[in-house]
Parts: C-alpha cells; structure tokens; sequence
C-alpha cells in the first residue's frame, strides 16, 4: 500500500506541477469569465439604462401606463418641450428623447433625438410603451392586462416538467453542464493515463520499478495519481463555477443565475454514470497505452475517443427533437456516448427509469471488461519496449507473460 | 544456502524458446558472470528470476525460496534496456526510485551524495535527466541500482556506454561490493569483462546452458596441449612440438601428445635458450565459446 501511494504521489506531483497541467487547469475559468465578461461587456455595448425623455405633442400619453421590463428596465420621462429634453440630454440626464409629433395619428411620425445611440433595450421598450399605450387609448382594461403580463410556463415534451417564467432556468442546464465539464475531464484524464503508461515505457523505466512493486501496484498508484489530478481540476473547476454564478447573481445582477435550484436527481445520475465510464476510459487508455510505442501515437489514439465522446453533442438537434427516439436510446446505453446523451436528454424529457437503469448497469459491464482488457494488455505489452503489441498477442494462449 | 537457485527453467513465447534448459546456482558474495551471444536467452533467464515471467516448466529460489515483496527490496536490479525518467532531475528520480526500494527519503539522500561524488555525477544532480549524457545516465543507474545496499545485484550489460575510465571505476566498484559480501550476477556478452572480474560463470547458447563452473576450471579444462614463449633468439627446433605458431610477439608451441611444457623447459633449457616468457596456453572465454559451440558440446 505504501508503494502504491508513492506511486500516486509521484505521478500526481510529476503532473500538477507542469505547465500544461496548469494552463489546462485554467482553461475552464477562463472560459467561463471570456465567456461571462464578453457576454457583459456586449449587453453593456448593446444597452443602456440611463433614462430616455420623451416630449408627447400629439397628447398621446395623460397617463401613461408602464411595462414593468423583466432586465434592464429603462425609465421614461415627460419633458414639457423639446428644449427642456434636448438639456437633458446635454446635461448627461437621458441617453435620448423622443418627439411625438402633433400629427402622429395620421403621420405616425416619432423622432428620436441622441448624442450616442441609445441602448437597444431602450428602444425595444419605448417601442412596447408606445405600443400599449395606443391600445389604452381604446382598450383601457386590455392595456391593463398586457401590461400585467403572462404567466408563460413551459412544458417539457413529455408533460413531466414545468419550466416557470417561460424560460429554462439554470438547474435544467446545470446536469448537462456538469457531464459536459466531466467529459472534458475524462478526456483530460484518460489522457494522462495513457501517458503515464507510454512514458514508462519510453523510459525504459517499466522493468526498474516492476521489480521494486507488482504491476498491479504500479497500475494502481498510477490510477489513484490520475484520479487526484482529476479531482484537483474538479474542486478547481466546481470553485470557479461557484464563483461565477455568485458573480453573474449578485455583482452583474443576472436574472438567470439568481436562485438557482439544483436538479440533484439529475447530478445524481450524470455522477453515476460518470463513474463506471470514467473506469471505462482510463482502462482503455492503459491499454491503449500498453500497446502504442511512443507518446505521439498516443495522442493520436486519444483524438479517436474525444470524437467518440462529442457524437452527442453533435447531434444534440436530432436528440432535442425526439428524445426518447431510437438514436438517442441507443446512444444512452453505448460507453463514450452515453455520459452526454442522458445530460442532453434529461434537459428535454425525464428520462424512464429502466433506461437509466439499463444505462449503468452496461457503463458497469463495459467498466469490467475494460479494466479486464486493460490487465491483459499491459501484462503482455508493458516490456515491449518500441514494439506494438498485437490484438493476437491480447487475446491469444500466451497472452498474460508477466506474472 | 545458496544465493539463487535455478532448475531447468524453460520459458517460450508462441513459437519461440527463449530458454529451453538452464540450471545453475550463484553462491553469496561471488561474482556470477552470464554470459552468451545477444538473444541466447540470458534477459529471459534474468526476468525468471526476478519473478517477472513465469517459467513454463523449471523452479528458481531466491534467498532459499519463492520471491516476495521484502525479497525485491533485497535485490538490485539494473536491465538491458536503460532506464530514468526524463522529465525529472536526477536527484528527484533517485530519490523516487530508491523510496520504491524501502528506503525513507532522509536514508536515500544520505546515501547519494557519497555516490554522486564517487561517480562524478555531483555537480549533475540538479539537471534534469534528459540532459544527462547517455554515459552518465548508465553511471545513474548503476547509482539506482546500489542504492539501497542490496544483497543481491543483478546487472545487465553494465559497461555498454562507459569509456574506459568508468568502466574501470565500475569494475572497482564491484570488486567493493564483492568485498563487502554483495552478489553480483553480470550478464554480458562480452566475454573478456567476465573473466576479468568472475568467479563463476554460466554461458547460454540457444536457451541452453553449454557451460557452468569455476572460470579457471574451465579454461584449465579447455586448455590444449600448448605453450607460449618469448625467447631472445631465435627458438631452436625442440623435439616433440607438433606446431609452432606466432602469437603476439611469442610462439605458440602445440605439443605432441606425450610430450608436456615442463618437457619443452627442460629441453630449452639445454639449449642455453634465454627465456622472457613461458607460460601454458589457456584459451580465452571467446575461444572456448566457439569451441563449445562448434562442437555442439553442452555440460
């Protein structure tokens, strides 16, 4: 066991310390603040929400009614004239002021006065404003209801979930977020698995260290390594996401992150199926790695497994728009396919339960043969330095040769 | 109780038999030489030993019995094919590796800095190893190999790279080893090491054993009826000599059956002949090599 950890130990420092560790361990926050900053930034370029005046000749508005914005309302003020607007203007009070010309009802004229353009939420919501209150001036109470609102809520496919307020909220996402960051550290990981199967035997150090330890303690320390880097990038990751929904809540005040409710079923199973399909990967990656000679061809193989592990993303139209169709069923149930399948699933439909249950128990049986494969393979290719090992050699009479 | 112990150990892979048939065994504190030609089987014997393959047939003891765990940290191992890693100082591997060995960190850096020095390897123990000459990576791995004080060391090839100076230096160090009660079992094809620095050898042909014993027993054993002799003169005509050969600036005299080199001493000695050498012709270990592989002769 002591062995075992300073195996783990080693590969976890020889790894954590490296500069592609570190950057790769960034990439994700600075995806995410790239992504959140540019997001504020453009909606900062896009709008404004400084006051817009306005000055009604055609007496349009006595008593106008307001349409409460649900992000990033804007106020509108009466001016009495056009030259009391324009100081505003100039004094830095309003982005813009609108004129409503005294002939509006049979010119339907409506000019618009700015130093800087105004914000598009600006003129999207004096448009609404002007808008309701023309139907006010006929239809009072349907003016009072339009400007009341509606209580939109959607509905997923199968009737099963509500989605209040009309729009997806982050819990919906939240699951296919997470298998989403599990798959990008699966691929990383695995990644590092084979590595650290290559490089040992590019090094030439396999036959040094398998007389110091079993291989089965090599193998172990190296997973339990592998498995700590990925955990480091987790809490990392899981630290930064925290960060940012905090951010986006209260400091940027986005609707969408505030009182975030967690679909835990859904986590519960994107965890559950993450773990059988992680053993899955890392074992193929050993094996993998016990058969290839040299690092680049590696890497080469590990390009294969990340196109296998986006199909689903790929075909995330197909899956939305039917669900519960073959494909996506099919997908749910094969290894590398299935992590993303059901996060994308599972935000459109509740998935039945003897899919999920089918689902893990095969990413279960697929874990077991390839943490069987792996064991044959790398018992038969761990001293074939600068030899390929051939799928014969695997699974043929004398396949296990070291003990 | 003998070191290690092996019983006609055989070992294939597929179609091919690495090892058909070899006994012998390595009493404690000698020098046990392996030798053979590359691909006679010798890395295959080695990985028996080291419990790395399984023998399809045969027995091997190490230490009076079966491997265990502590037994692997009783046992230096330094293979053929070389190996450190790259991406790590010297000193960061070292310490790794030897920590794999059972030993504390504090232990393995009391230790290494005595052999860095020993090694000339002191002022490198910073760099990163593959920066390191492939020369002072094989004196890093002897270094690795020692480290931890093992009773038994088994070394592979261990002068491949070395120039001469350090090949002399590991020499030395084996000998102090030796001295120390260390065993060594140095497999090599290269036969003129071995007889420098064994007492006992084992040769491997085709997976067989065709030779094992006392080195000198064995060169005494192979030894023709023959002399060697450097003369200040011109050598007389000397009755009962079957040949006369030149040798290295001497005469190799093949005798007659009947007649032996103290009959040829004698004889020159009549002939008022000034003798510089006279010595009994012992083949090297390459000679008898090919004498016992053309004859086809095994133990």
């Amino acid at each position: 066991m002591k062995k075992l950890i300073l195996v783990a130990v080693q590969e976890y420092k020889r790894n954590v310390w490296k500069k592609s560790f570190i950057l790769a361990l960034m990439s994700m926050p600075i995806i995410i603040i790239l992504g959140v900053g540019l997001g504020v930034v453009i909606s900062n370029l896009e709008n404004n929400d400084l006051p817009v005046g306005y000055v009604d000749k055609a007496g349009l508005f006595s008593d106008p009614i307001r349409i409460p914005a649900k992000s990033r309302p804007v106020d509108f003020i009466a001016y009495e004239s056009q030259e009391k607007a324009q100081g505003a203007l100039e004094n830095g009070e309003t982005q813009a002021f609108y004129v409503i010309s005294g002939d509006y009802f049979t010119s339907n004229t409506i000019e618009l006065f700015y130093i800087q353009e105004p914000g598009k939420n600006a003129t999207r919501q004096f448009y609404d404003f002007v808008q309701l209150n023309l139907v006010a001036l006929e239809f009072p109470d349907i003016a009072e209801r339009v400007a009341s609102g509606s209580n939109l809520i959607l509905r997923s496919i199968d009737g099963k979930r509500e989605l209040p307020d009309g729009e997806p909220p982050l819990s919906v996402f939240l699951p296919l977020m997470i298998s989403f960051a599990i798959v990008i550290l699966l691929l990383m990981s695995s990644g590092y698995m084979m590595h650290a199967v290559v490089e040992e035997k590019e090094n030439r150090t396999m036959e040094v260290v398998i007389t110091s330890l079993s291989p089965t303690q090599l193998m172990g320390g190296k997973v339990l390594g592998v498995l700590g880097i990925s955990f480091t990038q987790l809490v990392v990751w899981t630290i930064f996401g925290f960060m940012a929904i905090v951010i986006a809540s209260q400091g940027l005040g986005i609707e969408w992150f505030q009182n975030p409710t967690i679909d835990w079923f859904g986590i519960l199973l994107i965890v559950l199926l993450a773990i059988p399909t992680f053993v899955t990967a890392s074992a193929l990656m050993m094996a993998i790695g016990s058969t290839v000679t040299e690092t680049q061809e590696a890497q080469w193989v590990v390009s294969i497994f990340m196109v296998l592990f986006w199909i689903p993303v790929w075909l995330i139209g197909i899956i939305g728009d039917a669900p519960n169709a073959l494909l996506p069923m099919v997908l749910s149930f094969l290894p590398f396919t299935s992590l993303m399948t059901i996060g994308i699933r599972n935000m459109f439909v509740y998935l039945p339960y003897w899919q999920i249950g089918i689902s893990i128990v095969t990413q279960l049986l697929f874990a077991v043969a390839a943490v069987w494969l792996a064991g044959r393979t790398f018992r038969v290719g761990m001293l074939r330095y600068g030899q390929k090992v051939s799928l014969k050699e695997v699974f043929g009479r004398h396949a296990v040769e070291i003990k | 109780m003998k070191i290690v112990e092996v019983s006609q150990i055989a070992k294939s892979f597929g179609d091919t038999k690495a090892v058909r048939d070899v006994t012998f065994s390595v009493n404690p504190g000698e020098i046990f030489g392996m030798l053979g030609p590359n691909g006679a089987g010798k890395t295959t014997t080695i990985r028996i030993m080291l419990d790395i393959f399984k023998p399809d047939q045969g027995e091997v003891s190490i230490f009076g019995g079966s491997m265990t765990e502590e037994k692997k940290e009783r046992i230096g191992y330094m293979p053929e094919e070389r190996g450190l890693y790259q991406d790590i100082s010297l000193n960061k591997c070292l310490i790794y590796l030897g920590s794999l060995k059972g030993l504390s960190k504090a232990d393995v850096e009391t230790r290494l800095d005595p052999l860095l020095e020993r090694f000339d390897l002191a002022d490198h123990k910073q760099k990163i190893v593959k920066e390191l000459s492939k020369g002072m990576q094989q004196k890093a791995q002897i270094i690795n190999t020692i480290l931890h004080q093992p009773d038994l060391i088994i070394i592979d090839e261990p002068f491949t790279s070395l120039d001469p100076i350090n090949t002399q230096m590991v020499k030395d160090v084996m000998r102090e080893l030796r001295e120390n009660g260390t065993t060594i079992i140095m497999s090599t094809h290269q036969m003129h090491q071995v007889e420098e620095l064994s007492d006992r050898i084992i040769l491997i042909n085709e997976g067989r054993d065709v030779l094992y014993g006392d080195l000198d027993e064995i060169r005494r054993s192979y030894a023709g009826n023959a002399v060697l002799i450097r003369t200040t003169g011109d050598l007389p005509v000397i009755k009962g000599v079957e040949q006369s050969l030149s040798s290295n600036g001497a005469v190799k005299l093949i005798l007659e059956t009947g007649t032996n080199p103290q009959d040829v001493l004698h004889r020159l000695s009549e002939e008022n002949v000034v003798i510089e050498k006279f010595e009994i012709d012992v083949p090297n270990l390459d000679e008898i090599f090919i004498q016992v592989v053309e004859a086809g002769d095994t133990r």
